[in-house]
């Protein structure tokens, strides 16, 4: 029998974005908090400029398998340490758009949200204050009502003016894109000096990274992290009612029992399913707050079509920020008369590195010897490149389950089963011909584009809803079945719209620290 | 044409101190030295996992994927980074979901292109003419083997690909090789 710890207000599983903007909201609200993190301790020093030391920033947990027809890559999404993948984001801040809400109302497809916009705004307005973002509102057109950019937008490189020319021929538009990084100073925060090294991390802190975001804002307020923390279920009354405790194997592989009055689940959304399923009990026999069933499912990711075109100049593709340095949304409309359903958008003209997942090498995957060899040469000059990012639609049997495996400690290790339906295909086929369309109006010499469908992004699998028997939790991340189990992350999106999701989950993590700190007597 | 050039009015990047990383360290005499993999190659230090007919068909298949790749030290980085622990790994295999031990997918993957090259040919893929080694690797990109006994052949090919990539061009020295500024904020402890 294990004693249990001195118990706190709050347990955080998950040092990641949504961990440590809660820690530094409650605790700045007087909360005492725990924050338990399965990776290692992390500080901007380990944020070296490289594409090889950068993957130690990549999950290095339990194997996390996929399958289905089409599978997402679990690692490249996620990752490990203090700060989680906020560590390495790009930093690309976009607003979902109010028909992402509605997607059921409007479309009848899929489930709305059982909040809107408009509930959301404020806190996207809070959130951009607070942390910081580049762009230009009126340029973006396709923006929804929120408040003025407190930045300027970043410099465009020579790639994202080549490829802009090309939207422009095609009647297309493109507009600064909201990145959490800075232009001009601010807040302490240095400005953005465009190596393009974004995907291992910023040290400087011009990027918006837990390190330099709320992290310092958690320890201030008292918040306690503990890394290396293996949370391997949550424990509850014994009426199943109330979580009680976060049960986790310590850095000695110790098992420990954390007791808090509130537990929130900001792991990834694999993770937070393998908490919810690890913590069956008598009353939740197929998992905690699993009664409607939708536990692991509804899982989603974005579509990733990327383009590239060659030209004949040096664009300097290796400088400016991963992200890109424009956006074009003029494919977000869902609804197409003749044409499959579903929002996207232009990530235009990343940074690109030569080697690694979104290095230079890969965007061309089929030559190898002497021809690829003269290809990376080339590329290294004239390598343009732009990332569709499409939604889909949320659908029960892409699911986070179970996998084959254990963990060190016994547990099931998780798998991912994604498969694409017809409607998925073709939208990613839409998108891919727009993609080579723009490359040849751009000029470029050379143009090509994956006819795979490929994916980003780790959305759903604990969905938020109104109604208890077809969703997990309400709108503030609460589950249905107890009220002082709370989830936050991407994992709570219904649906995802055509929008990266960082900002979006901020926005709901602030709202949520907002409603727990208002009603904290009514929880639990 | 004109080449555009994009010359931001920032300030002039500072090189951080990292945190103190152990590099990779390999045994020399007995003797613990920070070795690139291409010094550790020029060394002929002793590999710690992978035997002597794993490195000849590494080497060579890598070789055909992209020249270079012997010298590289490809052979010791794979090597070392596979007999270290699984989060200290710097492979791409790691950003690309092989399972752990990374030991085993190399292992087993090299012993199905020697597996293939000896079915096809009655001899290791190291021993192979250039023209039937790079038949063999397109088949392996195509997945066309009818005999394979790893990992798909694709994506042993994808991955390989990309080790090359990253020991040929992924480092400082490979920058320099491709003509693209480094541009650390905080550099690699190696220059490799």
């Amino acid at each position: 029998m294990v004693a249990a710890l001195e118990p706190v207000d709050v347990v955080i599983v998950g040092a990641g974005i949504c961990g440590t903007m809660l820690a530094a909201k409650l605790g700045a609200g007087g909360k005492k908090i725990v924050v338990l993190e399965q990776g290692p301790e992390r500080a901007p020093a380990d944020l070296i400029s490289s594409q090889l030391w950068s993957r130690r920033l990549k999950w290095s947990g339990p194997p996390v398998e996929t399958a289905g027809s089409d599978p997402t890559g679990y690692r490249f999404n996620t990752g490990w340490g203090v700060g989680g993948s906020g560590i390495h984001h790009y930093a690309q801040w976009p607003r979902l758009k109010p028909e992402d809400f509605r997607t059921h109302s409007l479309y009848g497809k899929a489930v709305d949200w059982p909040i809107g916009y408009d509930d959301l705004r404020p806190y996207y307005d809070q959130v951009q204050a607070e942390v910081g973002i580049s762009g230009d509102h009126h340029a973006e057109v396709w923006r929804p009502p929120g408040d003025p950019y407190p930045m300027a937008p970043l410099l465009t490189t020579p790639q994202a003016d080549m490829l802009a020319k090309g939207f422009a021929a095609l009647g297309l538009r493109t507009a600064p894109m909201p990145l959490a990084i800075n232009s001009v100073p601010y807040k302490g925060r240095p400005a953005c000096i465009y190596d393009g090294w974004c995907d291992s991390g910023c040290p400087i802190g011009a990027l918006a990274n837990p390190f330099v975001t709320y992290l310092p804002l958690a320890r201030q307020a008292g918040a306690e992290f503990r890394s290396s923390c293996s949370v391997t279920r949550i424990l509850t009354d014994a009426a199943g009612k109330r979580a009680t405790a976060a049960e986790y194997y310590d850095a000695h592989h110790q098992r420990q029992i954390q007791p808090g009055a509130l537990i929130v689940l900001a792991a990834n959304g694999i993770q937070n399913v393998r908490l919810l399923l690890n913590s069956a009990r008598p009353g939740h026999e197929t998992g905690l707050a699993n009664r409607s069933g939708a536990v692991g499912r509804y899982f989603m990711a974005h579509l990733a079509m990327p383009s590239s075109g060659m030209f004949n100049q040096d664009l300097q593709n290796y400088l400016g920020v991963t992200g890109g340095a424009l956006l074009n949304q003029d494919g977000y409309g869902k609804y197409r008369p003749d044409g499959p359903f579903g929002s996207y958008t232009w990530a235009i003209s990343s940074a690109r590195k030569p080697n690694d997942i979104i290095g230079i090498a890969n965007t061309e995957g089929t030559l190898f010897g002497a021809a690829y060899d003269r290809f990376l040469k080339a590329a290294v000059r004239g390598l343009a490149t732009m990332m569709g990012v499409g939604e889909i639609l949320p659908k029960a049997e892409n699911r986070i389950i179970y996998g084959d495996g254990k963990d060190a400690f016994g547990f099931p290790a998780m798998k991912i089963v994604l498969s694409a339906d017809d409607n998925m295909r073709a939208l990613a086929a839409t998108i891919r011909a727009e993609g080579l369309k723009v490359m040849v109006a751009a000029g470029a010499s050379q143009i090509w584009a994956p006819n795979d469908v490929n994916w980003q992004h780790l959305i759903g699998g604990h969905r938020m809803g109104s109604d208890p028997d077809q969703s997990v939790c309400d709108s503030y991340g609460i589950t249905h079945e107890i009220s002082n189990l709370v989830l936050t992350g991407t994992g709570i999106f219904p649906t995802e719209g055509a929008t990266h999701p960082t900002f979006s989950s901020h926005a709901l993590t602030q709202r949520t620290a907002e409603y727990v700190l208002k009603n904290w007597a009514g929880l639990g | 044409m004109t080449e555009p050039r994009f010359e931001p009015n920032a300030p002039r990047r500072a090189i951080l101190a990292g945190a103190a990383l152990s590099g990779l360290v390999f045994m020399v005499g007995g003797m613990a030295r920070l070795l690139t993999p291409a010094e550790a190659y020029a060394a002929d230090l002793p590999l710690a996992l992978l035997t002597d007919g794993e490195r000849h068909a590494l080497e060579a298949v890598t070789e055909v994927l992209l020249p270079g790749t012997t010298a590289a030290g490809i052979a010791h980085y794979i090597d070392h980074q596979i007999a270290g622990p699984p989060g200290d790994c710097l492979l791409f295999a790691r950003a690309v979901d092989v399972a752990l031990p990374y030991a085993a997918f190399y292992q087993s993957a090299l012993a199905a292109i020697d597996a293939a090259a000896t079915e096809r040919h009655g001899a290791p893929f190291a021993n192979l003419s250039p023209q039937a080694r790079i038949a063999l690797v397109t088949a392996m990109r195509d997945g066309t083997l009818q005999k394979w006994l790893g990992p798909p052949a694709p994506f042993v090919f994808f991955v390989l690909r990309n080790d090359a990539t990253d020991v040929v061009y992924g480092t400082v020295a490979g920058f320099d090789r491709l003509g693209v500024p480094y541009m650390p904020h905080i550099a690699p402890p190696t220059p490799w």
